[in-house]
């Protein structure tokens, strides 16, 4: 069952062009001129029920623009987008209850809570009753190993104990689509380990069909079995990662390859 | 779709879903206020300084009401009321949506991303996700003040309702010029400029304003319904002019509500690094 459909998505930001100088700000405030930039330009692929996907470009290339239209974060420009079989432009509401993200970059969780308080708040936000979110904190502090700390303020958390925390939110009503955004960002090696196992677990037992950007190969290689490279808005290669690793080159100088021959 | 867990919104009624966003708005507002609670002698000194400051201004108006018995058409217990209906209203606005008055910034800088990826009013839940703590000590000067005006039940329920419809438009106010920056880039010092035109305004009595500045504090900004009405129906009951007042304050959120909505279509996030703090 296909979970996620893009057809020729694309989406154009406009940026204001000024000349240099004071004289450049002056001329731009009577005469200004627009660019248009193509962040995504006619991306099309399906992603299917169950499946790791890495979805993965160089910095600019459109990543998070698409994963924020699939999110109903941003109003695509052109081409259409189901997850789930729902438009998250018409029915973004509906579509949160569905799918959990994570962005590495930015924190959901309030920094002055406890991580207890925050799934609660989660929880309230989700419409679970009361004493289904116990048992849920409860199941989900035994699978991310919580307890030590699950009623410390978030401020007070280590980067790793944080992002466990964001991830373990972002499932607090059991999505069936994860969407993750360099879930790994800024986490030492033994940390990031951690994650994806937990990751890979998700995926086993509740069949999370997992949407991942990450700059990061070992993200890739270790949770991934289907890639999806994109650059300057265009998706430029689509293989599974048997077929990437096929040759001895490591991952990453794959990837540095197709990145520098587009 | 998904089943596993009981109660989600889809299946509930609209009344139930109405009941969930407004527990989750009371979560944020009791939340903040934690937040702000963290620091005990902040909070408290916040609050006592706000209430000894907008005390000081109305020592003014008791001088000059020692040299002349009547400002525009005002004594000093109207003008006690129009200080206490505008810091009260003001205070409600910022203990419950203080975000609105910084919501370019989040625009500008793509932090309403929080808000989209959850299934509740991102709306909502953008105005409700921060407090001041300052309001509570405007809030609470109001109320001192309009009750030292003279107390009457009658007159301290119009206060109350008139306190809710004035930060409703306070509020709105923010919301319609903040949601420009969707547009316009650089509103925020031009919405902090009006807010605090309106603000203002709304201190000194109408009787003193003529022709176009009148016009202006009526149709332009909405000082004369915020402050102005209001106090003139509650010294001199006047039911049409209540509604007035309550029509306006509906009128001015459907306004500012369809501006934000309609500009939203146009966000276009960010890549910048940012804490929920």
């Amino acid at each position: 069952m296909k979970v996620i459909e893009v057809e020729n998505l694309s989406k154009i930001f406009r940026v204001k062009r000024k000349e240099k100088g004071m004289r450049g700000s002056i001329k731009a405030i009577f005469k200004p001129k627009m660019k248009e930039i193509k962040a995504v330009d006619g991306v099309s692929f399906t992603v299917e029920e169950g499946e790791m996907l890495a979805f993965i470009g160089p910095n600019g290339a459109g990543k998070s623009t698409t994963i924020k239209m699939l999110t109903g974060i941003l109003y695509p420009d052109g081409g259409n987008v189901k997850v789930l079989g729902i438009d998250p432009t018409k029915r973004r509401k509906q579509l949160a209850y569905e799918i959990g993200t994570v962005f590495g970059q930015k924190e959901q969780l309030w920094t002055h809570l406890t991580p207890y308080d925050n799934f609660r708040f989660f929880g309230a936000i989700y419409d679970i009753a009361d004493g289904e979110i116990e048992k849920r904190i409860e199941e989900l502090s035994d699978t991310f190993v919580l307890s030590d700390f699950i009623n410390t303020p978030v401020r007070n958390l280590s980067l790793g104990q944080r992002i466990r925390c964001e991830i373990a939110a972002s499932l607090i009503h059991k999505p069936k689509v994860l969407f993750l955004d360099e879930p790994t960002i800024g986490l030492d090696p033994v940390v990031k380990e951690n994650i994806r196992s937990l990751i890979q677990q998700m995926n086993r037992e509740f069949h999370t069909t997992i949407f991942l950007t990450s700059h990061d190969t070992g993200d890739i290689e270790k949770l991934c079995k289907r890639v999806i490279i994109v650059n300057s808005g265009q998706i430029v290669l689509d293989d599974s990662m048997a077929h990437l690793k096929f040759s001895d080159a490591s991952l990453e100088d794959i990837i540095m390859e197709i990145y520098r021959s587009r | 779709m998904l089943t596993a867990v009981k109660g989600k919104g889809r299946h509930t009624s609209r009344t139930m879903s109405m009941r969930n966003q407004l527990r989750v708005c009371l979560l944020s507002i009791q939340y903040n206020i934690m937040r702000e609670m963290i620091n005990k002698v902040t909070f408290l000194t916040n609050i006592c300084f706000m209430i000894l400051n907008n005390a000081s201004f109305l020592v003014q108006w008791v001088i000059l009401f020692q040299l002349k018995d009547e400002i525009g058409g005002y004594t000093l217990k109207e003008i006690m009321l129009l200080w206490g209906l505008c810091a009260s209203s003001y205070g409600l606005s910022h203990i419950l949506f203080a975000r609105v008055f910084s919501l370019p910034e989040l625009i500008i800088n793509g932090k309403l991303d929080a808000y989209l990826v959850l299934p509740k009013n991102v709306l909502l839940g953008v105005m409700t996700s921060s407090t001041n703590t300052s309001a509570i000590g405007d809030l609470a000067y109001g109320l001192i003040v309009a009750s030292l005006s003279g107390f009457q039940v009658k007159r301290m329920l119009l206060f109350l309702l008139f306190t809710v419809t004035g930060a409703v438009m306070i509020t709105a106010f923010a919301l319609l010029l903040g949601s420009l920056s969707f547009w316009l880039v650089r509103m925020e010092l031009f919405g902090d400029q009006m807010v605090n035109v309106v603000i203002s305004f709304a201190t000194y009595p109408d009787g003193i304003f003529k022709g176009a500045v009148k016009t202006l504090l009526y149709f332009m900004i909405p000082t004369g319904m915020m402050v102005y009405q209001p106090v003139h129906v509650m010294t001199d009951f006047d039911l049409k002019g209540l509604l007035v007042v309550i029509g306006y304050a509906g009128a001015l959120s459907v306004a500012a509500v369809t501006v934000f909505y309609r500009g939203l279509r146009r966000y276009s996030s960010g890549n910048l690094m940012g804490a929920r703090v």
